[in-house]
């Protein structure tokens, strides 16, 4: 299988507090090893602060990586230059969670979806541009007649589909989505996810979906991943992931998920973490309904194929 | 038996005033409030659910006014009532917890601090007995070592302690009624389960009646005795939780259950309702949601259909009277 991403022992550690006494280290990323093939959407599902958008700023070069290699379509993005990277970027977009705060007021539509064709050079001739771009905004089912207007003439569902379409400008093969829909309304959010799907497949994108909700992933993605400060404790095909999960956080996530008709459980999930975790144990221990606290089970293990977990508490019957 | 309501809204306006008009937000809202029920007032950004929780306290942005109805606490009215009394009732008899708890509380003052004052300010007691309170309503509220963390300011806390203090304080005083505006929105699932169980276990235990205000229907769904959806300022359909989730009668409500994602099977496509919620102050003629509902009559564009009642439940929808 061909991979679009491919990432490998990745670290990230931000430093900071080097003025004052001494610094202070961070680690956000831990060992994370993860593969987005080449037309598959890959989700993957956390709670804040577990990661998942450092991954995104790591994957499209915003931060370095500590340690670890990141490729994209084969090339090592700490490595390359500046040039390769810009070439790279036709290759990969990203579309943000807030619509309101990733368009600049001040541009029109068509001023927004030029400036990814006036950077890379594409579609210099103005007729040609114009048809261009309204057959963008066909396709993220918005009026062609809409170029001229400013971001604030539209509501979010609106300005979503226009940075889906910045996003579409220099046809990339890899979309990386960092909670689109989230910030949006209920009755948009089906309308987004639907546009998100149809453009997946039309255009034969990979996608990262980054996204907390597991609802909206179960809809969209062919993979998971589970992430939990910082590791990947679970990944595996959606199908299989929702209906074997094996890892106990998955499994509480799960569980926590509100849903039309399921009334309140009786017993409530165990409170946040406590106490600060052993060294070296799993970093969910101090949760975990099963685990002691010094639980050291962290290394990703091929349970059943392709079903990757790193835990060994596994639930009944789902042995190796 | 009878039982009284705690909370009576008649026929509740809120507008707001923009270049001398009146942009009228939330309209036409009636409801009761029965003492232990929870009531999930649903809608979307723009509907007027949280217009709609602050006019209750009196506490709306000086640009909007309650322009028509009344909002009667066992029987006074608080549109009319002095604003002396009306800071008494605010608290100690209705108090609201907010959804972003990091954002409600004071972050210069330690928790303990806080709570203190707000026992203080509603009830004649010593800084030592009020102390002791605080310590007590902490520990109802699940958070470990509550002595301890008296002293500790806002920004030692998670997100989901704060919320638990937010609510140990709107608690403090054992009030009647708690509006809780989105308060788990701000928060990880994980947490909100937790949250969402607090709030029903306190509710339970101190016999309150709960407004729950919520843009998320599976949340309604799993906490609420009563559903009232709004849209475009407008109650849209009112009914018991279990009606109304298995068997919504209005085509918005339809179409939001309808749109939800399930996570008991993939689907290929997701039924989603087209078109786009009315911006919040703008008024159509008829039915604020003819423009996407697909059973939409040209009556629908003309006349806005009025509430009434079908069996327990009430609909504002011209369509299902002739079901």
């Amino acid at each position: 299988m061909n991979a679009a991403i491919e990432i490998q022992h990745l670290y990230k550690t931000y430093s900071r507090g080097q003025w004052f006494g001494g610094g202070h280290e961070t680690p956000v990323l831990k060992d994370v090893s993860l593969v987005l093939p080449a037309n598959r959407v890959l989700g993957l599902v956390g709670e804040s602060g577990c990661g998942k958008s450092t991954l995104c700023k790591v994957l499209l070069g915003i931060e370095k990586p500590t340690s670890g290699t990141v490729l994209v379509e084969n090339q090592n993005v700490a490595k390359i230059s500046k040039t390769q990277f810009k070439n790279l970027r036709r290759v990969m977009q990203v579309v943000y969670q807030d619509p309101y705060s990733s368009l600049d007021p001040r541009m029109t539509v068509r001023q927004l979806l030029s400036e990814p064709l006036d950077i890379h050079g594409l579609y210099p001739q103005k007729t040609a541009r114009t048809k261009f771009l309204k057959e963008l905004l066909s396709a993220v089912g918005l009026a062609p007649n809409y170029l001229e207007r400013y971001p604030h003439e539209f509501s979010g569902g609106q300005r979503q589909r226009i940075s889906i379409a910045r996003a579409l400008t220099l046809d990339p093969k890899i979309l990386i989505a960092d909670e689109p829909v989230s910030a949006l309304d209920v009755s948009v959010q089906a309308q987004i996810l639907n546009l998100l799907r149809d453009i997946s497949r039309a255009r034969k994108l990979a996608m990262l979906f980054v996204t907390h909700d597991f609802a909206v992933a179960r809809f969209l993605c062919d993979d998971i991943a589970v992430m939990y400060q910082g590791r990947i404790v679970e990944k595996a095909p959606a199908q299989e992931l929702f209906t074997h999960p094996l890892h106990p956080y998955t499994r509480m996530l799960l569980a926590a998920v509100p849903q039309v008709g399921k009334k309140m459980r009786g017993a409530s999930t165990p409170a946040a973490a406590c106490g600060p975790n052993t060294e070296g144990a799993c970093s969910f221990a101090s949760r975990c309904p099963q685990a002691g606290s010094a639980c050291r089970q962290t290394q990703l293990q091929e349970i059943t194929p392709q079903h990757w977990c790193a835990c060994s508490h596994l639930p009944e019957g789902e042995n190796k | 038996m009878v039982v009284s309501p705690v909370l009576q809204v008649c026929d509740l306006q809120v507008s707001f005033m923009m270049q001398k008009r009146a942009y009228p937000v939330l309209r036409e809202l009636s409801y009761n409030l029965l003492p232990g029920r929870i009531l999930a007032v649903v809608g979307e950004s723009g509907s007027g659910k949280t217009v709609h929780a602050l006019s209750l306290l009196g506490l709306l942005p000086p640009a909007a006014h309650v322009s028509r109805g009344k909002i009667l606490y066992r029987d006074t009215d608080l549109l009319t009532m002095p604003r002396a009394r009306l800071r008494d009732v605010r608290g100690s008899k209705i108090s609201m917890i907010f959804q972003d708890p990091s954002a409600s509380l004071n972050p210069v003052l330690t928790v303990g601090e806080q709570l203190i004052e707000t026992l203080r300010a509603h009830k004649p007691m010593s800084k030592q007995q009020a102390r002791e309170e605080a310590v007590r309503l902490l520990e109802k509220v699940g958070i470990a070592d509550a002595p301890a963390r008296l002293s500790a300011y806002p920004f030692e806390f998670s997100g989901g302690m704060c919320q638990r203090v937010m609510i140990a304080m709107a608690l403090a005083l054992s009030p009647d009624i708690l509006i809780a505006d989105e308060p788990t929105t701000a928060l990880d699932v994980t947490i909100q389960a937790q949250i969402l169980h607090l709030i029903r276990e306190l509710q339970q235990k101190e016999k309150m009646a709960v407004i729950f205000i919520t843009h998320n229907l599976a949340l309604a769904s799993e906490i609420a005795d009563e559903v009232l959806v709004l849209y475009g300022g407008l109650c849209m359909e009112q009914a018991p939780a279990k009606d109304l989730f298995e068997d919504p009668h209005h085509p918005y409500t339809k179409g939001l259950l309808a749109s939800l994602v399930s996570m008991d099977r993939r689907v290929e496509r997701l039924p989603a309702i087209a078109g786009q919620p009315p911006m919040a102050g703008e008024i159509t003629k008829g039915c604020p949601f003819a423009s996407r509902c697909p059973q939409a009559q040209e009556k629908c564009r003309q006349q806005l259909p009025p509430l009434t009642q079908q069996g327990i439940r009430m609909v504002r929808c011209f369509e299902e009277k002739t079901l």
